[in-house]
């Protein structure tokens, strides 16, 4: 008896060993596209990462590190970017990758033809706008190659953040010598040729996307699995009982009532950590009463974060003071005005504040509070309104999916709404949305032409810090008016089987594959 | 019965064209758009888009390219998924809908008959009870609930099934009894109650003074006519299966059409929801017909007038 154990024992670890070499992933759901120019999703940057790497990339932290450009500099004006290829670079079918592939892609991506939905995120690049709203042609783009390995790019203003721009899939090279033989169908994985550490070898749509090491790429010696399979989603519930039932190694997220549970039966495998994030509430300053400063920090100030966050959601998301999230790098975010102080105070105040601008008893505040409809997501704005009572607001909230929430904000069609912003670790990424310029993406259509002229200023700083020190600055005056309600920054839950080696948990969330191991 | 195909024919086209049409500008009275997102585009982004898509045009336009489109077998490119068209999709997810769905449907089928006609043999004894109890869990669970316990018990603490996913034979069980579960009880209910009539009726007394074995009247003289109900409700149940699908491959993640359809609906993907639409709605005017045709096979009344 005790013979045949050992060999079911001795059997089923030469299954583990043999398996672990290719990991099973979970993907948050299906990728839409992976054609880095076309790519709109944060699902489907996790694949890009692992199939491509642009000039620059992530390290093992999620931080910016050189790509295939192994150095760069930039001119006094921070108007010029010379970028230095790494020797040698290829594609995975061996063709030479070169800075000419870069000019082709950025021009393919600005492209309008290419309809990227993220081609925006290089508008920094000279007459990138204009190339992409069809005004001149691709050619007039600001890149250039000056031979095989250095590639220069001039930018319409100087961006000291145009590194960490570059490490997003827009900024990828897609393999010319393919797309002229085979158009769009470049991504199907019969003509699949990438140049980052995995090459794609099948994908079943709302199945599973499967990778095979990429033996061509620069750091192919340090890839150590055998290949990376990303299952789609489904519910959150079939991920987690696909990680449970041990179908996949590690998934992203579970539902936010089991992680009691989590803690105490799957402790080693939970890595939990918050995300480079917000999630706010906007108003709508052109419909009264919301234009009035007042009304705002009003109905601001009595809103308890970390009662929300503690005892609502009992989730782990980190309450938030400022509108620039906490885990921005090398940057101490402004936090609102009063919303720290002692609740007796800020309930005073916020009364004084709603009688000034004129309610009271007998002409209470009436306010629509718009959320996205979903179980966890109610109770917060439940919890919000119940808030607002104490000082004798009267909130209706209104839920709706997802799709008729953001078409609803955009159109303005909103008194305050739940909204969310997450990715770039500078606050420009954050502080943009509230400057009048920004069109419809700036929801609540705020107006301050002294915050407009501090963020004018900061973006003609060329230096790092001076840019970051203006920023604040800008920031520091949005805050005074509550254009917004800060409430928290999102926790990620990810549970990752303890044999898996270098998932290093960080705010930007990005655990590419060829960091990966198992042990 | 060729006529009986013909004259139900153009019946048929015009409900077709109508499903068709309605779902189209339906769609499009949905609030949002293919590109209303989290992520928010600058309206020059988003211009390019909608040229690329040719949603700048006129909707009564768009209307006609899409009909045109339809008539030539080609369902168009998917708003969404930007690497396949629909007819891609239909492809790789009709299969894995009809393999679990024609499962569930014979597994339904057999075992629901079975333990119906067992139940009516046994009358009102603990057989019945049993079954009959069982077929009432049966009814009252709904597949949503059903899914997830049944991935969480054999996936999760037993370990013998997969908890969800596509691939292997082993992925269809738990999908299939899922779906299957609420309809085995149901066809097994009438099949109790129509072989209990059945059984009662002139025909099959006389079979038995004749001194017909039990087995030969049950398959000969009771069966054929108890069933009649149990066919009528075939056309409705693998529409309602249909339905159900689009739950079940939720719940365990397979990448069938139901998937397609909820993903299309939510995130506006108009032409993959008018892919899924068209689908399903010549499955269900094709499953309509057969059980017309069958009807009339196993009635000979109707036989007779049509």
């Amino acid at each position: 008896m005790s013979a045949r154990i050992a060999t079911l024992v001795l059997f089923a670890i030469a299954f583990v060993t043999a398996q672990a070499r290719v990991l099973n992933l979970g993907s948050d759901g299906e990728p839409e596209t992976l054609d880095p120019h076309r790519y709109n999703l944060r699902l489907e940057e996790t694949l890009l990462n692992d199939l491509f790497v642009g000039l620059t990339t992530f390290d093992v932290q999620g931080r910016v590190s050189p790509g295939c450009a192994e150095s760069w500099r930039t001119s006094e004006d921070g108007l010029t970017w010379t970028f230095e290829l790494r020797d040698g670079l290829r594609w995975s079918d061996g063709t030479p990758l070169t800075a000419h592939d870069f000019v082709y892609s950025l021009r393919r991506l600005l492209d309008p033809a290419t309809a990227a939905s993220l081609a925006y995120f290089l508008y920094p690049i000279a007459n990138a706008e204009a190339v992409n709203t069809g005004k001149l042609p691709t050619t007039a783009l600001g890149v250039e190659a000056i031979d095989d390995t250095t590639l220069v790019i001039r930018l319409a203003a100087p961006f000291p953040f145009l590194p960490e721009r570059l490490m997003y899939p827009t900024g990828f090279p897609v393999p010319r010598h393919v797309i002229e033989r085979v158009g769009d169908a470049f991504i199907k994985p019969q003509h699949w040729v990438s140049n980052g550490a995995f090459v794609l070898t099948e994908w079943q749509p709302q199945a599973h996307v499967r990778m095979a090491p990429n033996p061509n790429f620069f750091a192919a010696r340090d890839v150590s699995v055998d290949g990376v399979v990303y299952y789609a989603g489904g519910d959150a519930n079939t991920a987690y009982n696909r990680y449970r039932a041990g179908e996949l190694d590690t998934i992203g997220g579970f539902p936010g009532n089991e992680l009691a549970w989590v803690r105490a039966h799957l402790g080693k495998d939970l890595r939990m950590s918050p995300l480079l994030s917000i999630m706010y509430l906007v108003f709508n300053v052109t419909q009264p009463p919301f234009d009035d400063a007042r009304v705002r920090e009003a109905l601001a100030l009595v809103i308890d974060r970390a009662l929300i966050t503690d005892r609502v959601m009992g989730t782990g998301e980190v309450p938030s003071p400022s509108f620039v999230p906490a885990m921005v790098e090398d940057y101490t975010p402004v936090p609102y005005p009063h919303i720290s102080l002692p609740r007796a105070a800020r309930l005073e105040r916020a009364r004084a504040l709603l009688a000034d601008a004129g309610f009271g008893a007998g002409k209470p505040l009436d306010v629509t509070l718009r959320y996205i409809s979903g179980a966890d997501t109610k109770k917060v704005y439940v919890a919000i309104a119940a808030m607002w009572k104490e000082i004798g607001v009267q909130a209706r909230l209104h839920q709706a999916e997802l799709k008729v929430h953001f078409a609803d904000l955009r159109q303005g069609n909103f008194e305050v709404a739940q909204a969310g912003w997450f990715g770039e670790s500078h606050p420009e990424h954050y502080l943009g949305l509230l400057e009048s310029g920004t069109g419809n993406v700036n929801y609540g259509r705020f107006v301050d032409a002294e915050f407009d002229r501090l963020m004018a200023h900061a973006k003609t700083l060329p230096d790092r810090s001076a840019r970051l020190a203006a920023l604040r600055e800008a920031e520091a005056r949005a805050a005074t008016l509550f254009p917004v309600v800060p409430l928290y920054s999102v926790m990620i839950r990810s549970l990752v089987n303890p044999h898996i080696t270098g998932w290093v948990e960080n705010p930007r969330n990005v655990h590419p594959a060829r960091f990966l191991g198992w042990q | 019965m060729l006529a009986h195909v013909l004259t139900r024919l153009p019946i048929l086209l015009g409900t077709f064209a109508v499903i068709v049409t309605a779902a189209f500008f339906l769609m499009r009275l949905a609030p949002g758009g293919p590109f209303d997102d989290e992520r928010r585009l600058p309206p020059e982004i988003e211009a390019n888009l909608r040229a690329a898509y040719h949603l700048d045009e006129p909707l009564p336009a768009q209307y006609l390219r899409y009909v045109g489109m339809v008539l030539r077998g080609d369902l168009g490119p998917s708003f969404k998924q930007k690497d396949f068209d629909v007819n891609e999709l239909i492809a790789a997810g009709l299969p894995v809908s009809l393999t679990i769905g024609g499962i569930a449907l014979a597994f339904a089928l057999i075992l629901g008959v079975t333990l119906g006609t067992a139940a009516a043999l046994h009358r009102d004894a603990a057989g019945d009870f049993t079954i009959m109890g069982f077929t009432a869990l049966g009814l009252a669970l709904p597949s949503f609930v059903i899914g997830p316990l049944l991935g969480l018990g054999f996936g999760v603490m037993l370990g013998w099934l997969p908890a969800g996913g596509w691939g292997s034979a082993r992925h269809c069980l738990l999908p299939a009894l899922a779906l299957g579960l609420p309809f085995l009880a149901a066809i097994a209910r009438l099949a109790r109650g129509s072989v209990i009539e059945a059984l009662a009726a002139p025909h099959v007394r006389t079979a038995r003074s004749k001194g017909l074995s039990r087995h030969r009247i049950l398959l000969r003289h009771v069966l054929p006519g108890a069933l009649t109900p149990v066919v009528s409700f075939l056309g409705p149940a693998a529409a309602a299966m249909l339905a159900g699908s689009v739950v079940i491959e939720q719940v365990f993640a397979l990448p069938g059409l139901g998937r397609y359809f909820v993903q299309g609906a939510l995130n506006r993907d108009y032409t993959l929801v008018m892919g899924a639409v068209i689908v399903y709605a010549t499955m269900i005017l094709a499953f309509n017909l057969i059980v017309d045709l069958a009807y009339a096979r196993l009635d000979p009344r109707l036989r007779v007038r049509s």
